[in-house]
C-alpha cells in the first residue's frame, strides 16, 4: 500500500499495536451558535472497530465530520493519524468515508465501475487521468465487497443492498486506514443490514482497518463493535459492548427505557425500547 | 450557402459553440442547472444593455455581467440559505429588468438589441469566430482538466467534500463556464433560446444512452447536426436560423424520446432482436 510521507511517518515511528489512530480531547463544537459536542475524549487504536451510537440530533455526523476536518472544533485537539485536521486535508485518501444516504437520480449515467473510480479521485491527484493501476484498484475492490460481474452496470439498477456496497467499495478503493461510516445500514432491510455487518467485519479483519460505525442500532452495533461510545451532545459512555449496554447511562443519553437481552457474539441482542 | 464567407463562418462559429454547449449541457442535466441557464441567460440581457448604451461591445459587457450573476447564484444560494431557484428567480428578473429600464431611458430599443435577443449567426465575423474559439478552449479544458472531479461533484457532493474534492471551486467554476458559454452562444441563438443549447442535447443523451461517455458523445451528434441542418434550412427557406436550430433540436429530442431504450416498448424491440 502506498503511503504519504506523513502517514508513513506515523506508521513507521510506532510498533503496529500500539499505534493510536485517533486521539480527541476535550472537543467542543458549536454551530449556528448552538453547541452541538461538548467535552468528547476518545481514542481509537489501529485496527479497532468502534460504534459510535446516540438518538437522533446527539452530533454522531458532526464527530464524523470534526475528524474528516470539515468542522473545525472551538476548543479541544483532535489527531487523526498523528495530524491535525489542517495537516489532514492533503491526506484523506486514507480515510474512506460512507454518507449517511447517497441521494443521487436513478438515471445518474453511470456505471458502478465509476461510481467505485469516484473514490480514486484524491489518489489520482488533480489534473491527471485514472491509470491501469487505478483501474486494477477499482476492480480489486468491486471483487471484495462479491459485486464483480455488475460493473457496468448502471448505479441506478442496483438494489439497496448493492448500492451500499458499491459506496462500501468506493470508500476502500484508495489508501485506506480508517473507514468512518454514518449509518451505512440504513435503509436495507435485516438480511441485508446482517449481509453487510458480516462484509464489512470480514473486509477490515482482511484489510487490517480501523472503523468508526455510527448508527442507532445499539444492537448491532453491540454484535459487531469492539467498543462503543455514546454520546448526545458530551460523552456519556466508552467502553466495551457489554459494559454500555448494560450501563444506566446508555438509557439516561437516549433518555428513555431499554431492555437488553444481550448476547454479545452471540445470535445477537434483542431489545425491546420504551420511550 | 458555403459559397458566401458569411455561410463559412456561420458554420464554423455554429461547429464550436456546439461542441462547448454539448459538453457543458451533461452536467447542466445531471446537476440539474438548466433554470440556472435560463437564469444567467436572461440576465445576459442587463449586460447587452449596458454594452450598447455604454458603447462598449455588448457581447464583452454581457460577458462581465453573465459571470457576476453567475458568481452572485453561487453565493447567494450558498450564503443566503437561498434555493438556487429562489435565487435565479430574484437575479434574472431584476437584471432583465435593469436590462429594460436601461435602453427605455437611453431611448436604445433597435435592430442591434432585437439581434442579441434572437440572434444573428450569419453576422459573425473571423473576428468573433477567433474569440469563441478562444473562450470554448478554455471552457472545455476547465471541462476536461478536472473532469473526474465534478462528475464525483455532481454525483455526491458530500462524499467528494469529504475526499478534499475543491466542490467550491467546481461549483463556481461550472457556474462560470455556463455563463461563458452562454455569452458565446447569444451571436447564435440569441439571449431567448440559449438555454435550449444548454439542456437539449444532454437531454437527448440521456433519452438514448446509460452512460455519461455515451450522454457526451449523443450530446455533442444532436448539437452538431442541429446547427448543421439549422443553419442549412434558415438558408435555404428564408427563416430566423437560431430559431431553425432550437427547433431542429427539439426534434431530435423528440425521436429520442421516441426511440429511447427506456420505454417498454422499445425495451421489448430491444429484447427481441437480442434474443
Amino acid at each position: 500500500m502506498k503511503r504519504s510521507c506523513r502517514v508513513a511517518e506515523f506508521f513507521d515511528g510506532s510498533a503496529e499495536g500500539a499505534r493510536t489512530l485517533i486521539e480527541l480531547d476535550g472537543v467542543r463544537v458549536s454551530l449556528s451558535g448552538h453547541t452541538v459536542l461538548e467535552d468528547i475524549s476518545f481514542s481509537l487504536e489501529e485496527k479497532m472497530f468502534l460504534g459510535v451510537v446516540g438518538p437522533n440530533g446527539a452530533g454522531k455526523t458532526t464527530l464524523l465530520r470534526v475528524l474528516l476536518g470539515l468542522v473545525k472544533p472551538d476548543r479541544g485537539s483532535v489527531r487523526v493519524m498523528g495530524m491535525t485536521p489542517v495537516e489532514l486535508k492533503h491526506e484523506l485518501h486514507h480515510i474512506g468515508y460512507m454518507p449517511q444516504q447517497v441521494v443521487f437520480d436513478p438515471v445518474f449515467p453511470a456505471s458502478l465501475f465509476d461510481v467505485v473510480m469516484m473514490g480514486r479521485t484524491c489518489c489520482i491527484g488533480t489534473l491527471r487521468f485514472p491509470t491501469k493501476a487505478d483501474r486494477v484498484a477499482v476492480h480489486g475492490g468491486i471483487r471484495m465487497v462479491g459485486l464483480d460481474g455488475l460493473e457496468r452496470r448502471p448505479i441506478g439498477e442496483l438494489s439497496g443492498g448493492e448500492q451500499k456496497r458499491a459506496f462500501l467499495a468506493r470508500a476502500l478503493c484508495r489508501e485506506t486506514h480508517i473507514l468512518l461510516l454514518d449509518e451505512p445500514t440504513a435503509g436495507l432491510d435485516l438480511p441485508a443490514q446482517q449481509q453487510f455487518m458480516e462484509l464489512l467485519v470480514e473486509l477490515k479483519e482482511h484489510m487490517g482497518l480501523s472503523v468508526i460505525f455510527v448508527s442507532h442500532d445499539v444492537n448491532v452495533l453491540a454484535r459487531f463493535a469492539d467498543e462503543m461510545v455514546c454520546i448526545n451532545r458530551t460523552m456519556h459512555l466508552h467502553g466495551k459492548p457489554q459494559e454500555v449496554l448494560g450501563s444506566e447511562k446508555l438509557k439516561e443519553a437516549y433518555r428513555c427505557e431499554f431492555d437488553f437481552l444481550v448476547g454479545v457474539g452471540g445470535q445477537g441482542p434483542e431489545a425491546g425500547k420504551d420511550c | 450557402m458555403l459559397a458566401y464567407g458569411f455561410g463559412q463562418r456561420a458554420l464554423v462559429g455554429g461547429l464550436i459553440i456546439a461542441a462547448t454547449c454539448s459538453f457543458i449541457s451533461f452536467f447542466v442535466i445531471v446537476r440539474r442547472l438548466a433554470f440556472v441557464g435560463m437564469g444567467i441567460s436572461h440576465a445576459a440581457f442587463g449586460g447587452v444593455s449596458i454594452g450598447i448604451v455604454a458603447g462598449v461591445d455588448p457581447i464583452l459587457a454581457a460577458g462581465g455581467f453573465c459571470v457576476l450573476v453567475a458568481g452572485g447564484i453561487g453565493w447567494l444560494s450558498r450564503k443566503g440559505r437561498l434555493h438556487e431557484d429562489t435565487v435565479i428567480g430574484i437575479l434574472f428578473a431584476s437584471a432583465m429588468a435593469f436590462g429594460v429600464l436601461l435602453v427605455s431611458l437611453a431611448h436604445a430599443y433597435n435592430l442591434d438589441l432585437m439581434s442579441y435577443l434572437f440572434g444573428s449567426i450569419l453576422a459573425l465575423s473571423w473576428t468573433d469566430v477567433i474569440i469563441a474559439a478562444a473562450l470554448s478552449a478554455a471552457v472545455i479544458s476547465f471541462l476536461v482538466l478536472f473532469f473526474k472531479e465534478l462528475l464525483f461533484f455532481v454525483f455526491d457532493e458530500e462524499t467528494a467534500t469529504a475526499s478534499g474534492v475543491p466542490v467550491r471551486f467546481l461549483y463556481y467554476g461550472l457556474l462560470i463556464a455556463m455563463a461563458v458559454t452562454i455569452v458565446v452562444s447569444i451571436k447564435l441563438v440569441g439571449i431567448i433560446l440559449v438555454s435550449a443549447l444548454l439542456v437539449i442535447p444532454g437531454a437527448t443523451g440521456l433519452q438514448l444512452t446509460r452512460n455519461y461517455r455515451g450522454v457526451i458523445v449523443v450530446s455533442l451528434v444532436a448539437a452538431v447536426t442541429s446547427v448543421v441542418a439549422g443553419l442549412f434550412l434558415s438558408s435555404g427557406f428564408d427563416i430566423p436560423s437560431g430559431a431553425t436550430i432550437v427547433l431542429v433540436l427539439f426534434a431530435e429530442f423528440m425521436l429520442a424520446v421516441l426511440f429511447s431504450p427506456r420505454r417498454p416498448y422499445m425495451a421489448r424491440i430491444v429484447g427481441k432482436g437480442q434474443s
